[in-house]
Formats: structure tokens, sequence, C-alpha cells
């Protein structure tokens, strides 16, 4: 087991020397010391955001968190489940719309754009199960200004739907200023929210 | 401790906002306040610009105009050229300027460690001063900044920021709240504050604190820094988050849809943060669309004022 001694350190620094460590060495188990609450929980939540499962045990005035990555087990998976939320529509279904592209199938691609937008239109008949509207890769085009659908697109965030736009898209297309309509995001938020969502329909 | 006050102090230490106001005539006021602080970049010019705009704002978020102001300088002069300082205090003047505000004395000590602010002063109608504490029922709450630079800041201290993003934030810090000031002045507000060190919940719960009032906060809502959220779930969160959630955890009720991460976002301490407005239901389309118009992008409506369960803030 590596043993990493993070005392007297004020975060970031902790996660540093927990980063610096697992590049090098590679351990499958490893300790860390620390000396303060923050830096305790810093500490956890990286190991835990590299796949790490961890303990953690008090001992006088420090804490020891140790992370172990060969025994990824169900208690791990079920920590980082979300559990259902308690607002009203956890009652009824929640559907995802996941739309990773512009166009709807192959072959004439003006074809593929209108049905896209008739797609995007005809949606509003799921009523309140729509509950998130993804776009990422060649989708997030329908978020910026110019897309046929944009106006539709404000019409259900008034509604209340929630429309999210991957952010590395975005950047990829060199389209994070022209973007119109719902919230950046990133593959945390996208895949907290199939978690959640009853129903995950992907275009 | 007593502090004694006089009937002309409009809001003094005993309910503590913003800033001080006190009442010169009966259509006057002076709005005073002053903060400093050690860099938080690099950049010597961007932490001048950067502590000017933070300082300025307590200014804005009382409603008022800030007329003239002060420096405070500490510096080590043994161990940092003086050409760091000269671009510090240039950056605080060119923001300064952009605020139409001007500098007119300051003072400085020698100290080990570099730290710089300023004393500013403004003034503002005594019936038009605007208090943290008048929540109205059925309000609309509204910012003005993106969540996220203490994470981002945590980050770029960790050297995993990019380029981009570092830049990004620091622009993000040094922008003035006037312009969001100025369009708020034509609306109906009954409360604002700016959001700084006690994160955008902190700041909330000081607003909501003898109010009565409960406030919903729509957290998908919530104007933020994209990378803050992946930042954080690495860890690379500033200890005032844990003490700005810890402080004020039996006002808070997170729903469980609201991620870990996108709840440390929330607490996040920032610095040179946007206006938190408490604007009338009716208006607040128009306020945000107002807003935008003026090139404040990140302007956002993000909860509501409701009734009970008492001063309790729910985070949906």
């Amino acid at each position: 087991m590596k043993q990493i001694d993070a005392r007297g350190l004020a975060c970031p620094a902790p996660v540093l020397q927990t980063k610096a460590t697992l590049q090098e060495e590679k351990p499958n188990i490893v300790r860390v010391v620390v000396d303060n609450a923050a830096s305790q929980q810093n500490v956890q939540r990286f190991l835990e955001s590299r796949g790490f499962q961890t303990k953690l045990e008090q001992k006088g005035d420090d804490y020891l968190v140790t992370g172990s990555c060969d025994t990824a087990s169900e208690e791990q998976d079920q920590s980082s489940v979300e559990q259902p939320s308690a607002d009203p529509q956890s009652e009824a279904n929640r559907i995802m719309v996941m739309c990773a592209t512009d166009r709807i199938g192959f072959g004439d691609d003006e074809l593929g754009l209108a049905l896209m937008v008739n797609f995007l239109r005809t949606l509003k008949e799921m009523g309140d199960e729509l509950w998130r509207l993804v776009f990422v890769n060649n989708g997030v085009k329908l978020t910026i200004d110019g897309s046929e659908v944009l106006e539709d697109l404000r019409e259900y965030e008034k509604g209340g739907l929630k429309i999210l736009v991957c952010g590395t898209c975005l950047n990829h297309f060199n389209l994070l200023a022209r973007k119109q309509v719902g919230e950046t995001t990133n593959m945390l938020d996208i895949v907290t929210a199939m978690q959640l969502a009853d129903k995950v329909v992907s275009i | 401790m007593m502090f004694p006050t006089d009937e002309n102090v409009l809001v003094g230490l005993d309910r503590a906002d913003d800033a001080g106001v006190y009442r010169i005539s009966d259509d006057l006021a002076l709005i005073q306040t002053v903060d400093f602080f050690t860099p938080v970049v690099d950049d010597p010019y961007w932490f001048g610009q950067i502590a000017a705009a933070n300082a300025l704002s307590d200014v804005y978020a009382m409603g008022g105009t800030p007329k003239t102001a002060m420096n405070l300088v500490a510096f080590p002069v043994k161990e940092m050229e003086l050409s760091v300082l000269r671009q510090v205090i240039q950056g605080g003047l060119d923001k300064l300027a952009e605020a139409g505000v001007v500098l007119i004395g300051g003072h400085s000590i020698e100290d080990r460690e570099l730290k710089y602010g300023l004393s500013v002063t403004g003034i503002v109608h005594p019936a038009k001063v605007l208090i943290k504490k008048n929540l109205r029922l059925g309000d609309r709450l509204v910012l003005t900044k993106p969540l996220g630079s203490g994470i981002v800041n945590t980050a770029i201290k960790a050297g995993i920021a990019s380029a981009e993003l570092t830049d990004r934030v620091t622009h993000l810090m040094a922008s003035l709240n006037r312009a969001a000031a100025d369009i708020m002045s034509n609306f109906d507000v009954g409360a604002c504050t700016d959001v700084t060190g006690f994160g955008l919940l902190g700041h909330l719960a000081e607003m909501v604190c003898g109010s009565g009032m409960s406030v919903r906060v729509f957290s998908g809502q919530v104007p933020l820094i994209a990378e803050a959220l992946e930042l954080a779930a690495m860890g690379l969160i500033p200890a005032g988050a844990y003490k700005n959630r810890e402080f004020r955890e039996s006002m808070i009720e997170f729903a469980e849809t609201v991620t870990r991460s996108r709840q440390d976002v929330l607490v996040d301490p920032q610095t040179s943060g946007g206006l938190l407005i408490s604007v009338a239901g009716h208006q607040v389309d128009k306020l945000v669309a107002a807003l935008k118009d003026a090139g404040i992008h990140d302007a956002a409506q993000i909860g509501k004022i409701c009734n009970g369960p008492q001063e309790k803030i729910w985070v949906l």
C-alpha cells in the first residue's frame, strides 16, 4: 500500500500529491493522511472520481483516507447512484431524449433535417413525461443561431423542460458563443440524467 | 460589542449589509465600503482590476453610484519589484476609469505579502437604498454572473486549468457590476446583494434570515462555469466552500437530484461575483432580457420567494 502524508498542506495540495502518486506509481491501494476536513473530503472525492473505493478513519487530529481500486464492489456502485427526486414529476415517467445528430437517419440529408425538425416539434406530444432534451456531437448545431427549431426549443425551455447542450461539442465546433438555448453541460451531468431517467431515447 | 449610531445611519453595523449608508440630506446619502485581499491571479495588472471591480461591487449592490476611491496597499518592498506594484495600481485605476470613479488618495504599508484593495464612496437617494433583507413574497431571483470562480481558481493553483479557462474566469472576475446595477434601477427590485465569499447560498441565506420567507432555487437554471462541475468532482474545491456549507447547513435543503458537484458550486466562494437581485415576479422576464441585451449573457432567473416553511432555502 502506498502512503501519502499530506498533513499541514492546504487545498489543493493534498489532491495534487495524490494525483501525482497515482500517475507515477499506479498503486491499487493508496492511503492519504490529512489534517483537515476540507482536504479529507477533496481527497476522497478525487479518489472516487478516479474509480477508487474509499474508506475513512479518524485518528486524533488526522484523517486517513484509504482508496482501493481492485475491489470495485457493489458498495461503490451504490454510493454513486442518485436517488430519485422527491419532486412531483417523479411519479410520472421521465423520458430523456438524446440527439447526437442534427438529422434523422442516413440517405438524403435534406430529408434527414426536415425529419429532425418535425421530430423535435412533435416531441411535445410526450407532454409532461418529456424530462430532458440533450444535444451532443452534431446535435448541438440545432441549438445555435439560425437553427430552424430554435423557437421551438425556446418554447420547450419556457415550459420548464431542461435542455442540456454538450460543452465539449460546442467547443469542438467553435460554437460556444453561438448557442442560443439550453444549458451548457458536461458528460457527468448527461450520465447523471441518464441514471435518473426512466427511459432514454437516443437519436 | 456596542456600536454607537445616530439617526442618519441608514445602514450600519446592526444589520450587516454590503456597505454602510449615511444620510447627508433628504435626497442624498453616502455609501461607504472597503475591501482588500491577497492576489487571486498571477498577473498583477489583472489582480488590480479584479480588486477594484470587487470593491466597487458593494456600492452597486446597494443601488448606488460609486464616485471616489482610495487605494489600500500592502507591499513586500524588499522581495518584489516595484513595477509589480505599478501594474497592480494601473489595473485598479483602469477599472475605476471604466466605472467613472476617481482615485483621490490612498495609503500603503510594507508587508510580507502583497495585498491590494480600495475604499469606495458612492451616493444614493435615501429612498432608493437596496438592502439585503427585503424579500417579498412572489419575487423572483436573478443572478448576473456564472458561479464557480473559487473552484476554477483552485484548479489554476493546482496547475490543471487550461489557459483559455484561466483567461475566461479572469475576465469574469474583473467585469464590473455597473451595467447590471444600471439596468436593475429601472425595475421594481426589493432586495439586492453581490455574491462573494459566502457563495450563492451563503449570501442568499443572509437575505432569507429574518425575512419570514423561504426561497426555492432552481439549481439547473443557475448560471455556472461549465468546467466547475468536473473540477468539483475531482476534489478541487476551496476549503471555504466546505465552511460555507457547514455554516448554513440548517437552512439549506438539497433535493436528492442535485448532484454533489452542483451543490459545491452553489456554495463556492466567489471573487467579485455577480449581483443577486430579488425582483417583482411580473418583471423578471423583462429584467433578464434587458440584462442579456446589455451583454450580460449569463444573467438568469434562478429562484423564487415563497411562503414558509420558515426561512429555508430549498434547492431543487
